[in-house]
Parts: structure tokens; sequence; C-alpha cells
């Protein structure tokens, strides 16, 4: 078995009086796919939140390889190799296709501050900037605003820019959600293909992409992991089916 | 594109050879030109393309101002920094004030961060009269333009020239920083700087430091107008200049380059000609604001560019009707509002109102070359029928220019597609 690259240990998270995340355990392998499902509200956004570096969690720790990441910010969480997307569509709407993943792929360069050189002057960048367009398939679109992409054109523009500086953990919140039936294949396939090689951690919905992409599956309930296995045996778990598949059904 | 250079080109030498055909008054209404479409460009470099707005940037500009005037003092034009390079003391007060400033200010964001701006500005503005070392005090300080390299800065043409390099340079620079990997991410983090940071990158080191970069700018602007005026007082960092840049970087329209500079050298031209020619001129600064944000938000270069996108899709003579028409209605309604402005800034007048007797009608004004009497119905009725016409006129203008879009079917896909900042493979 493979070792954790990813470990939550017995992490909180209160906003004020409400206790959103109540000592969630979790534990990502390394070269897995994993998916977090849950019901509406039982805090799968704020715990990618609290992964990420965007909110600091109450109490517990957070392991990143070996290294505890509670409370970072989230530039340092990017260099230390996890990288995320989100739920709502988070790009540079102003900025062009290629625009935009070439600030994401800089970073790798340590070019922030670099003002004395033209940024097309860089051949390795414009490379491996239009390698990724290529991996998400928006080879055309290169020149186009990002704001006027198709939504699910956007929903890669981000898969993309999360992928530019070349994780080991790669999160992914709700990536198909709003798709249609054909954009969701085309985005499961190209989740499939670019996290070869790479951890991955994923919230969706779409019960078909998570059992067919996954390998392993962790079920969040009320800030809490209640069971966490592969899809088999997640589908046969009665306190899952309790908690969440038999409220699906009723609703 | 190839026009645009060729009417930089131009542009260019047409700057070089003006103090030679300008009277001496003239020449010096250029430097301020010059000087506040350097502030302009310096001030768009932290609000159009980082999307930082800040209500405060005439304390960086004063900042350069006195920094160089101390200078100048000390240094008597000798030794390292002869007169002509003594701006880069500008550049350095203002980069300094912009890095101290900046990282309090960029610790917050929109509205917070335009609030912060202001106050420290105004804190400037507060203090200065009491320090009386560093600011002289109410009445300011002043100096002398030293001799250097062979010049010595006696007359407004060699100021001119002076100034003409440094702006020229500096806006250079300004566009080379937006081809840069740093000048790239200051367009993102204006778009977008929380996924900036989930990218992996210092958002706020690298706000301070384009909010520095910005006010090294405003500083050499600072330190040209404290070449040419060879002194400055605390009145530098009044809210007013704040606001004017503000004002003319949004006329030229932020998110062109060259926008503000244009923008801040019309608004700078027209405050000189008309500041003489009528006391009202505040009043047309700020309706002029109003309309461009309200029609034409993307300020005066937005309508150029717009003009010569349609231009070079359907070549000079299928604009030339509507361009005309919206011309003629802007024209005649400006008359229109200007006729009104003027009659009404002259019967409320306290000079006129003295002339005023009970029982007797009211003495006519002149305006226009002619008297009008405030009684009769034609003084009212031609500002309104102009203002009518005006507005008929503009109607059909955009009719027209509706009609010129609809018109022809898309040739070229890719031509009407607005552009993207910045070049593409």
């Amino acid at each position: 078995m493979s070792d954790a690259i990813l470990q939550l240990r017995d992490v909180h998270k209160s906003f004020g009086e409400a206790h959103i995340i109540r000592g969630a355990q979790l534990e990502l392998r390394a070269g897995e796919r994993h998916a977090v499902i849950g019901p509406n509200g039982a805090g799968k956004s704020t715990l990618f939140h609290l992964i990420s570096g965007q909110l600091q969690p109450s109490s517990g720790q957070i392991l990143l390889g070996a290294e505890a990441i509670q409370g970072c910010s989230p530039q340092h969480i990017n260099h230390l190799g996890l990288s995320r997307s989100f739920q709502i569509t988070n790009i540079f709407p102003g900025l062009s296709v290629f625009e935009n993943l070439r600030i994401a792929v800089m970073r790798k360069h340590r070019m922030q501050y670099h003002f004395w050189r033209s940024v097309q002057r860089y051949p390795e960048v414009r490379e491996q900037t239009e390698q990724l367009l290529e991996q998400v398939r928006l080879q055309d679109k290169q020149t186009v605003c990002a704001a006027e992409l198709s939504y699910s054109e956007q929903r890669a523009l981000e898969i993309g820019m999360t992928l530019a500086c070349d994780p080991r953990v790669i999160l992914l919140d709700e990536p198909m959600a709003g798709m249609s039936h054909e954009e969701t294949d085309y985005a499961l396939n190209l989740i499939r293909e670019v996290t070869q090689g790479r951890s991955l951690l994923i919230v969706e919905h779409d019960m078909d992409v998570v059992f067919s992409l996954c390998d392993r599956i962790s079920v969040l309930v009320y800030g809490e992991v209640i069971a966490t296995g592969t899809p088999d045996q997640i589908r046969a778990d009665r306190r899952v089916q309790e908690a969440y598949l038999g409220e699906e059904q009723c609703a | 594109m190839k026009l645009t250079k060729i009417l930089l080109a131009v542009l260019l030498l047409a700057l070089l050879v003006l103090p030679a055909i300008l009277p001496a008054a003239m020449v010096n209404a250029a430097i301020q030109m010059l000087i506040a479409a350097l502030f302009a460009c310096a001030f768009n470099l932290l609000c159009g393309q980082g999307g930082m707005l800040s209500f405060g940037h005439a304390a960086y500009f004063g900042v350069g101002s006195f920094a160089t005037l101390h200078a100048m003092s000390a240094l008597n034009g000798q030794g390292l920094l002869p007169t002509p390079l003594l701006p880069l003391i500008g550049a350095m007060g203002g980069f300094i004030c912009g890095l101290c400033a900046g990282w309090f200010a960029t610790k917050r964001a929109g509205v917070y961060f335009s609030m912060i701006t202001l106050a420290l500005a105004e804190l400037l503005h507060s203090l200065a009269p009491h320090l009386n070392t560093l600011f002289g005090g109410e009445a300011g300080i002043s100096s002398m333009r030293a001799p250097a390299w062979g010049l010595d800065f006696g007359d407004a043409t060699q100021v001119y020239y002076l100034t003409l390099g440094w702006v020229v340079l500096s806006i250079a620079l300004l566009y080379a920083f937006t081809l840069t990997p740093m000048g790239r991410l200051t367009f993102a983090l204006r778009e977008n700087g929380h996924r900036l940071q989930f990218l992996g990158y210092n958002v706020h080191r690298l706000r301070v430091l384009v909010f520095a970069l910005s006010a090294m700018f405003a500083g050499i602007a600072g330190g040209l107008q404290a070449l040419n005026l060879e002194s400055a007082n605390y009145v530098l960092f009044d809210m007013r200049f704040s606001a004017e840049v503000v004002l003319n970087t949004y006329i030229g329209g932020v998110n062109v380059f060259l926008g503000p500079v244009l923008g801040a050298a019309l608004m700078t031209f027209f405050g000189n000609a008309a500041s003489d020619l009528t006391q009202s001129w505040l009043l047309y600064q700020g309706l002029l604001f109003v309309l461009v944000m309200m029609f034409m938000p993307s300020g005066l270069a937005g309508l150029v560019l717009c003009w010569s996108a349609q231009i070079r899709r359907r070549g000079w003579l299928a604009i030339v009707p509507a361009a005309f028409s919206a011309l003629l209605g802007a024209g005649v309604l400006s008359l229109a509002v200007v006729f009104l402005i003027e009659t009404l800034q002259r019967v409320f007048s306290q000079d006129y109102q003295a002339l005023l007797m009970t029982d007797q009608a009211w003495p006519a004004i002149s305006l226009f070359g002619r008297e009008w009497l405030p009684g009769a119905l034609l003084t009212w009725a031609t500002p309104l029928l102009l203002g009518v016409a005006g507005l008929l006129v503009l109607k059909l203008a955009r009719h027209q220019w509706l009609r010129l879009l609809d018109d022809e079917p898309v040739v070229n896909a890719a031509a009407l597609r607005p552009r993207v900042e910045g070049e593409q493979p």
C-alpha cells in the first residue's frame, strides 16, 4: 500500500457558533484518485478551503507529505506542490486563454519579479504553455478572451491552470457542476488523462463520475468523514446509505 | 500595428519641432501637458493595469517634487547629479514613499484601498504646512536650476526638451514593463488577485511593488514639475490634484496604454485654454467626465479604437456620414450647453447683479461678440433650439451607426472580436 501524501487529523473548523468541520479524518494516498462526497452543506468546500489555505482550521493537523500545512498561506501551500481549482469558475476573465495559462506557468519559473525582459523571451514558458493548451484541448481558443469561452471550456481552462505548476496533489472542487452530458464525458476524460501520476482529491456530485473515476471515496456528513473505502465498499456501507443515498432517495 | 507606429513617430517629430513654432507662453503649457501625461500614465499602471484605484496619487507626485527641489538646492547641479538627472531623486522619493504607503494600502482592496490612499494623501496635506524644514511651511520651498552639460536651462525651450526626454523615456519604460512577466502579472492582479494566490504568487508583495513603481513614475513627473517651476508648496498634496489625475485617466481611457496620456494632455490643454476664457472651467471638466463615463466608459481612446476598427473593416467612406453627424451633433449640443452656462453665469455674477435697478429691464450681456438681453425670448430660445437640434442630430448619428453595424454580414469574425490585451503568437 502506498504512503499517504495528504492527511487530515482531527480537523475542526467553526465559524462563531457554527461548527462546520467536526474532527475530519482523511487520508489521500500517493497516486490515487479520491473523491469526497456528501450531502449539501456537509462541509466539502470548507474542507477544500482548509486544505488549500483559504481558511485556517480551528484545531487539528493537516499534513502534506511530512509537513504540517494548517494555517499556511495559499501561495506557500502551492509551492509545496498542492494546487486546486474552484467550485465557481475562477480564472482571469479579461485576459486571453494563452495569457491565463502563461501566468499559471510562470510561477514555476520564479518569474514573479522579472521586469527587465519581455515575457516572450522565455522560450521554455511558451513551450510549456503550448503543451498545456494542447493537454486541455484549447489550442484553437488561445487568443480568445477567457470570459468568452463556453462554460465547459472555462472549466477546462481552470483545470489547465491548476496543472500548470506541476503539482503532486490536485484538488478539484466540483469540476463538472453545471455541465451537460457530453461536456461531462469530455471533462471526465480530461481529468483522467491529466491526473496521471498525481494524487487527486475531488469533490463531485455526479455519482457516475465519482464511481467511474475514483479509486477510493470518502463520505462527509455534518463535518465528519463517516466512511472511506473503494466504490464497492461505499455502495455497500449501511451508514452511507442512511446518511446520504437514503436522503437522496427521499428527496 | 504599422499605422500606430507611424502615428507615434509623427507625434514625436511634432513634439520635437514644437518649440520652434510656438510662442514662449505656449511652450510652458506644452511642458505642463507633458508632465500631466506622464503622471496619468504612471497612475494608470496602478489603476488601469493593476486594478487599484488610488485617490491620493498627488502625494507621490508632490514628494517627487519636493525631493527634487531639495536635491537641486543641496547639490546645486554639481557632482554626480547634474540638473538634467535630478528627476532621478524624484523617482527615488516616489518609490520609497510608494513602498511605505503601498504596504499599508494594499493590505485592503477595492473601496478600502481607495480610502487608505486618500487618507494617506490627506495626512501629508495637513502635515506639510507644519513641517518647515521638509516642506517649507505654508510658503513652500524654491530653488534654482543650475547650468549643466553646457546648457543653462534659462529659457522654457531647454526645459521643454529636458521634460520631453524624460517623459518619452518614462512612458517607453512603462510600456516595456507591460510586456515583462511582472507586467503581465499586473494585469492578472486586476482580473483576479484571489486566483493568483492559489497559483502560488505572493499577491501582497506584488501589489506593493506595482504601487511603488507607479509612485516612482509619478515622482519623476513631480521632479519635472519641480525643474519647471523651481518651487513647490504643500498645495501639491491637495485632493484636487489627486482627483484630476483620476479624471484625466478615465477620460482618456484606462484600458488602452496611451489613453491616459491622451486624456491628460487634452484636459491640460483645454484647462489652460479655457481657464483664460471662462470662470466655469471646472464645471465643464466635471460635465465632460460625467458624459464620458455615461456614454463612453472606455474613454476617448476607446472611441478612437472603435472607430479605427470600423474604418479597417469598412473603409473611410462608410463611416464618414455617421462620424460626421456624431461630431456635428456633439458640437451643436456643446455650443448650446456652453451658451446656457455662460449666460447663466453672467446673469448671476455679482458684478452683474450690482448693475440691476428696480423697475428697469435687466441690461444686456455680451457673449460670442453679441449683446443678449436677459428679458428677450431669443436669448433663451437660442440655446434651447440648438440643444434640441444637437440631440436630434445625435440621434440620427446613432441610428446611422447602428445601421452601419447591422448592415454588412461579418466578413472576418476575428476582426470583430474585442482585442485582448497583449500580443499573442
